[in-house]
């Protein structure tokens, strides 16, 4: 199970204070794909930068397996991102220069070594998600859907414990949109990952288990 | 793996950076190998002398040409404390008229110590009125048994070899015996003389007699775990003591001559590195974004500055096979009396100060990298 306690987060002090969260709680078990639904400002964003280690909150704790996780440090953090995250951006993010099949091989690759199973892995996984012609091409000559398939499975690469995907249709038109979260529903399920998804669009939040609303920084019942 | 990658990826912005780089690395090589040849053609009779030590007459200290050891000098040199050998060394002024046009050389007698010559065409032997000539003096035209007749002394000397890298003041050297150099440099000094109308022939038999057995300079070795410091306090201020490479680049001009040169390597190895370390921070800015994503997926800092080493040092290595192809080519292309001479210590010192002030460089890039911050990546600008 997967679990935010409590967690808060103001910028600034006094009078300037700005409260981005405010006492957010929720859990998900495993194999759940929930979809955190918003305005803009409403702390989205936020929310995921604290699950994936890269804002510490003001108070409060996320817990995995039971777990509370303690991040010291910018190294800790990065390492708990290698081992723990898979991340989906908004705008795929993928290295230009590398094929689609070197974007996945990039993650164990942080981790300082590519063994045999990793490129069976990165070979597996783009044959999942339909890619395997592509392999070898550079995202600059893929469409937007494959280039965002390609980040879905690079973000699968280090069988993480829990998915955070920012926008993942963003940049799509509806019809595209919508396979690219059928595939990471079906992904999830299959998995049984926790994923959570920052969307905006109520069409792509219909298609997640669970959703959960905010509103200035507060979770909207 | 990746590192390279991006190269391979970005061929033409990688490949004119590294062609630029080169071009930094061929100066300093150029400008490294023309003042060694100019040194070398200043004064490399001098400072390839054979000898722990040479030994001028005082306060004539770096001037070859002013000091004056007399046989007697050369006896007490010889027996100081310390001083396991001593030869002397003759110099004098002459100009070669045999061929269409004059022109000047130096004349050095060398004791019994000819062998110590690289002899790259003729003999290394030298009789009487034989003269072994730097190769440089080929260019006047002079060819292996051509008798030059020199002036205004109007002697005459047999060259019977060639020898190399042994030029002084940019002019040919050429090597005679010791007996063979007291009689040109005789001939010198009387010839001004009687031009002035002031000698007679007693005259000249006592300046002649004086002048046996003399030399310009002492050349000594020292006996095992004696310095130079020692025999110099031995020799209290009668007579100075340098190595030859310290008495060679002491020479008037000299140290002016090498701080300039040396100037403008440094100039090229600051550039060079500038060069670099500007390139790859630029390039560093241009991809904040696509480092935020890496570090937001769990790429360390560590991680990003290796990745980024590596392509300077893969960068660099080609720029210097380009830099030492182009300095070579630069080398061949110059004419003979253009002063070349490679050295392959300096240049390796010269790769290694590229090398190093590029790491240097990469330090910009570095601090970018530290400061880019993985949340970025995921737009944080709710706020």
């Amino acid at each position: 199970m997967f679990e935010v306690r409590n967690i808060t987060k103001t910028y600034g002090s006094g009078r300037t204070q700005v409260t981005a969260l405010d006492d957010v709680s929720f859990t998900l078990d495993r194999g759940r794909l929930l979809a955190v639904l918003g305005p803009s400002g409403s702390g989205k964003t936020t929310l995921v930068s604290i699950i994936a280690g890269l804002l510490q909150p003001t108070s409060g704790e996320i817990v995995i397996g039971g777990q509370p996780v303690h991040l010291r440090s910018a190294a800790e953090a990065a390492r708990f991102r290698r081992k723990e995250v898979g991340l989906v951006f908004q705008d795929h993010h993928l290295v230009p220069y590398l094929t689609a099949r070197d974007n996945l091989l990039l993650v164990p690759h942080l981790s300082g070594r590519v063994s045999r199973a990793d490129r069976d892995r990165a070979d597996g996984l783009l044959a999942d998600f339909g890619l395997a012609e592509r392999a070898t091409h550079k995202p600059g000559v893929l469409s937007g859907g494959e280039r965002q398939r390609v980040a879905i499975a690079r973000a699968l690469m280090n069988v993480p414990e829990i998915m955070l995907v920012d926008e993942p249709t963003a940049s799509l038109d509806t019809e595209r949109g919508l396979q690219v979260v059928e595939l990471l529903k079906q992904q999830i399920h299959e998995r049984g990952m926790t994923c959570i998804m920052v969307t905006h669009d109520p069409r792509m939040a219909e298609h997640a288990d669970e959703e959960l609303r905010l509103l200035d920084g507060r979770v909207v019942v | 793996m990746f590192a390279l990658r991006e190269l391979l990826g970005s061929k033409l912005k990688f490949g004119l950076i590294a062609l630029a780089i080169g071009l930094v690395v061929s100066l300093t090589m150029v400008t490294s190998a023309m003042s060694e040849g100019l040194l070398t053609g200043m004064s490399g009779a001098k400072s390839s002398l054979a000898a722990d030590g040479l030994v001028f007459q005082r306060d004539t200290y770096p001037t070859l040409e002013r000091s004056i050891i007399t046989a007697d000098d050369l006896a007490t040199i010889a027996s100081t404390p310390g001083v396991r050998s001593a030869y002397g060394v003759g110099h004098t002024f002459a100009s070669v008229g045999s061929t269409d046009e004059a022109f000047d050389i130096r004349v050095f007698g060398l004791g019994d110590r000819a062998d110590q010559l690289p002899i790259v065409e003729g003999t290394g032997d030298l009789g009487p009125d034989e003269a072994i000539a730097d190769v440089t003096a080929k260019l006047e035209g002079i060819e292996i048994g051509d008798t030059v007749t020199l002036t205004p002394v109007d002697a005459e000397l047999t060259v019977v070899g060639f020898t190399e890298h042994r030029r002084y003041v940019m002019v040919p050297t050429f090597f005679v015996s010791l007996p063979t150099w007291e009689k040109l440099h005789v001939a010198s000094v009387l010839g001004r003389v009687k031009d002035e109308g002031g000698v007679d022939a007693a005259a000249a038999a006592q300046m002649e007699a004086e002048f046996s057995g003399s030399a310009s300079i002492a050349a000594i070795d020292l006996e095992d775990g004696v310095t130079l410091a020692d025999v110099q306090a031995e020799f209290g201020d009668r007579y100075t003591v340098a190595t030859p490479v310290e008495a060679a680049r002491g020479g008037n001009g000299m140290p002016e001559m090498i701080l300039a040169v040396s100037g403008i390597q440094v100039a090229s190895i600051v550039i060079g590195a500038l060069l670099v370390g500007v390139f790859f921070y630029i390039t560093t800015l241009h991809k904040t974004t696509q480092i935020a994503a890496v570090k937001a997926i769990g790429a360390s800092n560590s991680y990003l500055y290796l990745e980024l080493i590596i392509q300077i040092t893969l960068l660099v290595a080609i720029a210097t096979v380009l830099g030492t192809v182009l300095a070579l080519g630069a080398g061949a292309g110059m004419p003979p009396m253009m002063a070349f001479d490679p050295d392959p210590g300096r240049w390796a010192i010269a790769v290694l100060a590229v090398f190093g002030t590029a790491y240097l460089g990469s330090l910009f890039s570095l601090r970018s990298i530290l400061k880019t911050d993985p949340a970025t990546a995921l737009g944080r600008t709710e706020l």
